[in-house]
């Protein structure tokens, strides 16, 4: 299924296109996944979902570039090390930085794709059972989790959450199919499509901010030496870094909400903290480089493990590829596994095949970088503008309306970015919005308005459990830091 | 558009209420134990106490310690600061052409509203003067080009129908 | 200079669109179609609707020596497709796939429109619903599990298939219905779509489906659920294991989900007539028919008159249910 050719022709047109979006400073992978959404609408299922897979790995890898090379990360997943590998370059080492971000994003892609294929069917046999009680504690969980995960006030993603779970209201798609919230408009009654609001609050306000903000200057021609070179080194000198970073990136790509941008920042952090040589770090030191940059592209794949599995996004890319699993009739569902497996086996193959061409590709791009990277944004960003009009406008049923839509929300993505409402947390609550409500409902129903079942089967009881810890942990959390702050701000010490 | 946690707190907490007597003037369903009005009201009344909370500044502690962080990891440009407040209300642009598209496509055609969109956005992005009008009909034609001719998406002709 | 070129462009472009015009009008009877001919499909890409308009444009294109380009315009639960189809200009080149739900949707008070707002073209095909059960189900026919619902409680029995107030739900309420019972007897769960509602099924959380045969056909395969009957007047030829509610219960009871083409009101007769030439042929064609068959989907088809009393009639039958179930706005 892979190796027809619509396949492989959109693997590599995407490969190219993640490398380029991605390398460009505030273009972010999910943008470029966003984009890409009116495309797959008209390829073949495995071709689509192939794009997707692609584009965004790419885009993750190529995000290191311009970090490394101008100290401006092309993808919010690269900020965290951007300084460590500029410090790099400062000292000559540019090849070695570059590299370590290739060969370490190329080997964490796999190592994240090992652990799909490996948990999502065995998950699946679990999954299989489950009833609408453990969809709906599922869905509350997955929600919590975005609000924690935030690197922001928690406060303010409960908010967000909340926001995007009315946004979610809207419509006659609910389980007792009544309009609400139409306002008598025709155009409201089938509800808010998810990918225009994602393209809204992605790509639109993207565009936005890049208009407030000052060009960034041209980048220095500069001569590369291999890229390669003493790469197998030093994947021998850290194996215990490279193989914590996977793990930790893994985790945190399964947990909704969370994707690759956090998973750099926590193994950055993480790489510092257990190093031997933590003193080393931010002047130019490949450790935390290596832990950081296997652990973002590893979350990538695990992310697409409660997507496929329960059609809740691990992070903001599954999000919009869960949109397109569902336009290609590939349900997410356990019975993706077992009635579609072939479909599956594909996927596998594919993520496999796009971190492989990730390292010859990702070497030209290297190469390509210094041309790309003066293309103008002058030009690029108003072509974009107009994809955002386009792509919508096609994917959204040919409905003029899907245009507003991304109006109205590159306004309300860029608002509430620039005042620390976290607009993953938004984008999970209009995913799940209607999961959360019609499991709710149907259980109901079907357990005649017994709240019982809810707490007494055995998993519905766990995932209890696990959605309550994760309710109370911020206040928890809060309490404990506001006692920190009180006992700092004593005059006792 | 920085706005003040008090302000959006308080928006948020409005338009919760909103939502909870939106929601509640629902109709029930027959058959079903929690119809159509629950969701919605319990996601307002969420949104009335986390938009309180936010207004009275808690929680905020978490987002200087973020602010923090990422401070560390960036130079502070006072001059690129100025220049993003200065042009901090251009951002509405983008949603105003996008409405722009909304209002007129069907009436002049893709390929003129395209244009203008794509003229207009770069000159605000400062693009050199003299190269504005190529790429805004070379772009426009393209994107016509690529999403008319090869994915088959109905764009409207208007004024200036394409010759493919 | 540059207000009047463009005053002029636009002035251009008007006389154009004048011409083309007048152009069309008096040459239409022998021009017709001289231009692509637009069939707006009211559901997304992908769907069932949507393969069935797909290859109904494709055989009407090469009768039709015009190219048909389906369009698909969602929304709105269906009701932005259908009012463009309803609000296009009558002049042969827009036409659209109508589907139940235009017979629904005005008494739930989402639209004006209703099977009147168009010209009738064709009717093309039509699924009723089946009564599905999980596989090991101890009802082996309709009437045992019949005589069940009917000892049972009110809500005891749980149903799901669609949303609520879709076809389905619809078409239970009926059956209930003429077997004298209320319509909330048995409880309906409502699911997106027919697929979930299988997988439920077999997963034992409800007692039967009543989607079509065809959406339940992977389920029944795999022997995790059986097919008791179908709502229709027939047997369907490709279950033919599958009895009508009439042969086993004695009850006259038929409904279903269908599709059909149709035109703006006001489509000049001789335009309506070549179209109903052209797609009665595409019906007959082999390749509709395998097309249909290959699919699971079953075919009828009807022509203007005809298809317009199926509606009227259909529309009558979804009115009662609608409205005994309190799903209808205007009580």
């Amino acid at each position: 299924m892979v190796m027809a050719l619509d396949v492989l022709v959109a693997i590599l047109a995407s490969a190219v296109y993640g490398l380029v979006v991605g390398s460009l400073p505030g273009l972010s992978a999910t943008m470029a996944t966003a984009l890409l959404v009116p495309v797959t609408f008209y390829l073949s299922p495995i071709a689509a979902v192939a794009t997707i897979i692609t584009a965004s790995a790419m885009a993750i890898f190529s995000g290191d570039i311009p970090g490394c090379l101008m100290r401006i990360p092309g993808t919010p997943a690269s900020a965290a090390y951007t300084d460590e590998a500029y410090a790099m370059t400062k000292k000559g080492q540019a090849e070695t930085a570059l590299g370590i971000c290739l060969w370490f994003s190329a080997l964490g892609g796999i190592a994240g794709t090992l652990s799909l294929i490996l948990m999502a069917p065995a998950l699946a046999e679990v999954a299989l059972s489950f009833s609408t009680f453990e969809y709906f504690w599922l869905a509350i969980l997955g929600l919590m989790c975005a609000t924690l995960v935030a690197r922001t006030s928690p406060i303010k993603a409960i908010a967000a959450m909340l926001l995007g779970l009315l946004i979610s209201c809207i419509g006659i798609e609910n389980p007792a199919g009544t309009p609400r919230f139409t306002f008598g408009s025709t155009d409201l009654l089938g509800g808010i499509e998810v990918i225009p609001a994602l393209v809204g609050v992605f790509a639109l306000a993207e565009v936005m901010r890049a208009l407030t903000q000052k060009d960034i200057p041209p980048i220095p021609h500069r001569r590369l030496g291999s890229i390669l070179k003493g790469q197998w080194a030093l994947t021998k000198a850290y194996p215990k870094q490279q193989v914590r970073g996977n793990i930790v990136g893994i985790i945190i790509g399964v947990l909704p909400g969370a994707g690759a941008d956090m998973a750099a920042w926590v193994s950055y952090a993480m790489a510092k903290r257990f190093s031997k040589e933590p003193e080393k770090f931010g002047t130019g030191h490949p450790e935390g480089l290596i832990e950081a940059g296997a652990s973002n592209n590893a979350s990538l794949a695990s992310g697409w493990v409660p997507s496929l599995l329960f059609a809740i996004p691990g992070d903001t890319i599954t999000a919009i590829a869960i949109g397109v699993l569902y336009m290609k009739g590939l349900n997410p569902g356990p019975t993706l596994f077992t009635e579609k497996a072939s479909s599956m086996y594909a996927l596998y193959i594919i993520f496999i095949l796009a971190n492989i061409i990730m390292i010859p590709l990702g070497i030209m791009m290297i190469r390509a970088s210094s041309h790309i990277l003066r293309v103008p944004r002058a030009l690029v960003m108003p072509v974009i503008l107009v994809f955002c009009a386009v792509g919508s406008f096609a994917t959204g049923g040919n409905n003029l309306f899907a245009v507003l839509v991304v109006a109205a929300f590159g306004l309300v993505g860029f608002t509430m970015e620039k005042n620390g409402y976290p607009v993953a947390a938004m984008v999970l609550g209009i995913v799940m919005g209607t999961m959360v409500e019609q499991s709710f409902v149907t259980s109901l129903i079907k357990s005649d308005g017994s709240i019982l079942p809810f707490l007494s089967r055995p998993i519905s009881a766990i995932l209890a459990l696990c959605t309550f810890i994760a309710l109370f942990w911020p206040l928890f959390a809060w309490l404990r830091r506001y006692k920190a702050s009180f006992d700092a701000a004593s005059p006792a010490r | 558009m920085r706005i003040s946690d008090r302000i959006s707190g308080v928006f948020l907490a409005l338009l919760g209420a909103a939502a909870f007597w939106g929601g509640s003037r629902l109709p029930p369903v027959p058959g079903q134990q929690v119809g159509p009005s629950a969701f919605p009201m319990v996601v307002g009344a969420g949104l009335v106490i986390v938009g309180i909370l936010i207004a009275l500044h808690i929680g905020r502690s978490f987002e200087e310690q973020a602010e923090a962080e990422l401070a560390e990891h960036s130079q502070p440009d006072p001059e690129a600061e100025l220049y993003e407040k200065r042009r901090q209300w251009l951002a509405l642009l983008p949603p105003c052409l996008l409405v722009f598209y909304y209002l007129v496509s069907e009436r002049l055609g893709f390929i003129i509203t395209a244009a203008i969109m794509i003229g207009v956005l770069a000159w605000a992005f400062n693009a050199r003067r003299r190269l504005i009008l190529p790429v805004a009909l070379g772009g426009a034609v393209f994107i016509h080009l690529v999403f008319f001719k090869v994915l088959r998406v109905p764009l409207a002709p208007g004024l200036l129908p394409m010759p493919w | 200079m540059d207000s009047i070129s463009r005053r002029s462009i636009l002035a251009g472009g008007a006389a154009i669109g004048a011409a083309a015009g007048l152009g069309v009008a008096p040459a239409r009877a022998q021009a017709w179609p001289n231009r692509p001919i637009t069939m707006v499909c009211p559901w997304g890409a992908g769907g069932g609707t949507d393969q069935t308009a797909r290859i109904v444009a494709s055989i009407l294109e090469r009768d039709l020596k015009q190219p048909v380009s389906v369009v698909n315009r969602t929304g709105g639960s269906g009701v932005v497709g259908h009012s463009a189809i309803a609000t296009a200009a009558p002049d042969g080149y827009t036409i659209g796939m109508i589907t139940v739900e235009i017979t629904m949707m005005h008494h739930q008070g989402l639209t004006d429109l209703n099977p009147t707002s168009y010209t009738p073209l064709a009717l093309m095909n039509e699924d009723p619903p089946g009564v599905q059960v999980p596989g090991n189900s101890p009802y082996k026919t309709v009437k045992e599990l019949a005589d069940a619902i009917k000892a049972a409680p009110a809500g005891k029995f749980k149903a799901s298939g669609t949303g609520q107030g879709g076809i389905w739900h619809l078409a239970l309420i009926g059956w209930l219905g003429a077997m004298g019972l209320k319509p909330d007897h048995v409880a309906w769960v409502p699911s997106n779509g027919a697929a979930p509602a299988m997988q439920d099924l077999a997963a034992g959380g409800i007692d039967l489906v009543t989607c079509s045969v065809p959406e339940a056909r992977a389920m029944i395969d795999a022997g995790k659920a059986r097919s008791l009957a179908i709502m229709a007047d027939q047997r369907n030829p490709q279950f033919k294991d599958v009895p009508t509610l009439n042969e086993s219960l004695g009850i006259k009871y038929s409904v279903g989900a269908w599709r059909g083409i149709a035109a703006p009101k006001g489509l000049p007769a001789d335009i309506q007539a070549r179209f109903v030439a052209a797609l009665k042929s595409a019906y007959e064609s082999k390749e509709f028919q395998d097309f249909m068959a290959a699919r699971g989907f079953g075919t009828k088809f009807a022509d203007p008159a005809g298809f317009a009393g199926f509606m009227a009639n259909g529309d009558k039958m979804m009115a009662e249910a609608m409205k005994a179930a309190g799903l209808a706005k205007k009580a």
